[in-house]
């Protein structure tokens, strides 16, 4: 049997299996043992452990509970509401500035959290009742959390960048720099959007009170005293040091990115138990255990994708693949067009790991030979799995707005985020004329490649 | 949890019995999760503050979140968090759908007692050839080995009540469907 073949098989046994709704971390290690007995020496078999462990002992892998330790603490204290509020005080006379101060809030807690539903939750809860309570839409409300929730996998530290770096055996600390001026695009795209859609639906609401119709919230004027944004700070101020202080201790050489995830972990737990007093047992164990949960499940999925690739490898499917794709000349960017398009087609289904993890051995080879960047491919194949968290089928970040804003229609939720997918799509263009937006900043802070 | 049926017979108690487990494996992982991200703090501090750099805090922190990983793996299991893709469960009756997770949880139990089968070896052939890691530290492999296997075969054990349980449900709900035809 031709390794294609044998390959295809493969790629039809993983798709069965993980639409039996086999747990998706059981799907590839059953599918990976079963074609290990078929295909391949029978010692092989015995080694399935030892590969597993190999793989997931590693320390950069392994800040991955930590990075989701320290972003539950932040994420399930009420931090998100007052740095929410902090910055809605601050920023309420910018033309729509009430849209603005929800994208930035968004991207600031990403940034501490690392978690895409933790800042549609976190920042949601707050932020959507205020804009509706304003006179915002409900899907426009809907849509600017969804969209911001998801810089959690683009801003440092990110889960996906993490995976990413593990499987294009690329520096972590580049795609981390890398991740910051798309991030920074995306904040901007996003803030312009809400501007202009705020204005547009402050200018149709002040039509119809002068046409003689109820008087919408929008009109309202909201005061905040120099005094009152003052107050707000002092709650914000030690989470911003917070991700400041893991930054410089990230890239100013005094810690590698696991102990980066155990400093920052330790530090927001100190931080909740000293600004919110959550320090009793009953405050932390909901905490600790859902960050427990969520990373046995991740690194589940994590050590069998590695068990999965790695007998893709063995089996020559990888490369055959590869070569495939390699064989069929397509252009540069036709090439890169083909790839981001079966990546928005698995985010349909998959979380970000599984679709890093299962077809990296595939696509990267070919987008090296194409001349491709892989630090500068990470962030836009991060871009477009944003776009998977929010969007339909199966897109995460909607069902949080849902559970939180239950009286948002579904629909009304998927068209509220429709502006903000089309907006990532410009993101990517942008990215692809100007390269620099990613690689720069590490280019300018980091020597070699 | 899908114990239906089975809560007052031998699968329910065993069921019971792995919670319990579970629940002080949960409280023991929590210990160890904040204590890596202690070591990996201490490791900062003694480097740059006291100068004495520590060549034990990887393996150390390697060793206690592998742990945490495969030790609540069964726990995990218990509250069905091991995410899949349930694009099925809108579209089958139900009876179809039933049959379905039962297939789920028993090809999910046969590849985890493989593993668990294999990762016993592994423990054992680490603790009698005196394998250690890489490391200038060099720990004794067994010890992580141990907890993959004690955690692997505790999801096992999990999955098998689980398929039990479905079993039962079946059962009952054979046995209620007769009984009103009937």
């Amino acid at each position: 049997m031709s390794d294609l073949t044998i390959g295809l098989l493969y790629g039809a046994a993983t798709l069965f299996a993980m639409f039996s709704g086999m747990p998706i971390a059981f799907a590839l290690g059953s599918v990976a043992v079963t074609f290990m007995y078929f295909f391949m020496p029978a010692s092989s078999l015995d080694t399935v452990t030892q590969n597993v462990y190999e793989e997931m002992a590693s320390i950069t892998l392994l800040s991955i509970p930590l990075f989701i330790l320290k972003g539950a603490a932040i994420g399930k204290s009420p931090a998100g509401r007052d740095l929410y509020a902090a910055i809605h005080a601050w920023l309420h006379k910018v033309p729509g500035g009430l849209g603005v101060a929800n994208v930035v809030a968004c991207a600031l807690f990403a940034a501490m959290a690392g978690s895409s539903p933790a800042t549609c939750s976190a920042i949601g809860s707050a932020g959507i009742p205020e804009m509706r309570k304003r006179g915002y839409s409900p899907g426009f409300a809907a849509g600017i959390i969804a969209a911001g929730g998801t810089l959690g996998i683009l801003l440092p530290p990110s889960i996906t960048m993490i995976l990413y770096a593990v499987a294009a055996e690329q520096s972590l600390g580049r795609l981390f720099l890398a991740g910051i001026g798309p991030g920074i695009l995306l904040v901007g795209l996003f803030t312009a959007y809400a501007v202009y859609r705020a204005r547009k639906e402050y200018a149709a609401a002040k039509v119809i009170y002068h046409g003689g119709g109820a008087k919408s919230a929008y009109l309202d004027d909201t005061v905040f005293t120099l005094r009152q944004k003052v107050d707000m700070l002092p709650r914000v101020l030690p989470f911003v040091i917070l991700l400041t202080g893991v930054m410089i201790a990230l890239y100013g050489g005094y810690a590698t990115p696991s102990e980066t995830a155990g400093l920052g972990a330790l530090l927001a737990l100190v931080l909740i138990a000293v600004v919110y007093r959550l320090w009793r047992p009953k405050d932390l164990a909901p905490i600790l255990a859902s960050s427990i949960r969520e990373s046995t499940m991740l690194l589940m999925i994590i050590g069998m994708s590695l068990l999965y690739s790695y007998v893709m490898s063995y089996l020559h499917i990888s490369q055959s693949a590869a070569q495939w794709v390699v064989g069929m000349h397509l252009s540069k960017w036709a090439l890169l067009g083909l790839i981001l398009l079966l990546v928005i087609v698995l985010g349909f289904f998959l979380p970000p790991v599984s679709i890093i993890l299962m077809t990296a051995p595939v696509i990267l080879p070919p987008l090296r030979e194409a001349g491709f960047d892989l630090v500068w491919f990470g962030i836009v194949m991060t871009i477009v799995m944003e776009m998977g968290l929010i969007h339909p089928p199966v897109g995460l970040n909607l069902f949080v707005i849902k559970s939180i804003a239950p009286d948002i229609s579904l629909r009304d939720v998927i068209w509220g985020v429709m502006p903000f997918v089309a907006l990532m799509l410009v993101a990517v263009l942008l990215l692809c004329i100007f390269p620099q937006i990613a690689v720069g900043l590490p280019d300018a802070f980091m020597a070699s490649r | 949890m899908d114990r239906a049926d089975g809560s007052g017979s031998l699968v329910g108690w065993a069921q019971r019995a792995v919670d319990k487990l579970n629940k002080l494996l949960l409280a023991l992982s929590i210990l160890a999760m904040v204590l890596t991200a202690c070591v990996l703090t201490y490791a900062v501090v003694t480097r740059y503050f006291l100068k004495t750099p520590t060549d034990w805090q990887d393996d150390a922190s390697v060793f206690m979140l592998i742990g945490v990983s495969f030790c609540c793996a069964a726990y995990v299991q218990s509250t069905r968090g091991h995410i899949g893709i349930e694009v099925l469960a809108a579209i089958l009756p139900g009876w179809a759908n039933r049959l379905r997770l039962l297939a789920v949880d028993l090809v999910s139990f046969l590849f985890c007692a493989f593993f668990s089968w294999k990762s016993w070896t592994l423990f054992y052939e680490a603790l009698m050839e005196g394998q250690t890691t890489n490391s200038t530290f060099a720990p004794p492999l067994w010890i992580p080995y141990s907890m993959m296997a004690f955690g692997m075969s505790l999801l096992t054990l999990q999955l098998l009540l689980q398929v039990f349980a479905w079993l039962l449900q079946m059962k009952g709900g054979n046995r209620s469907g007769t009984g009103a035809s009937a």
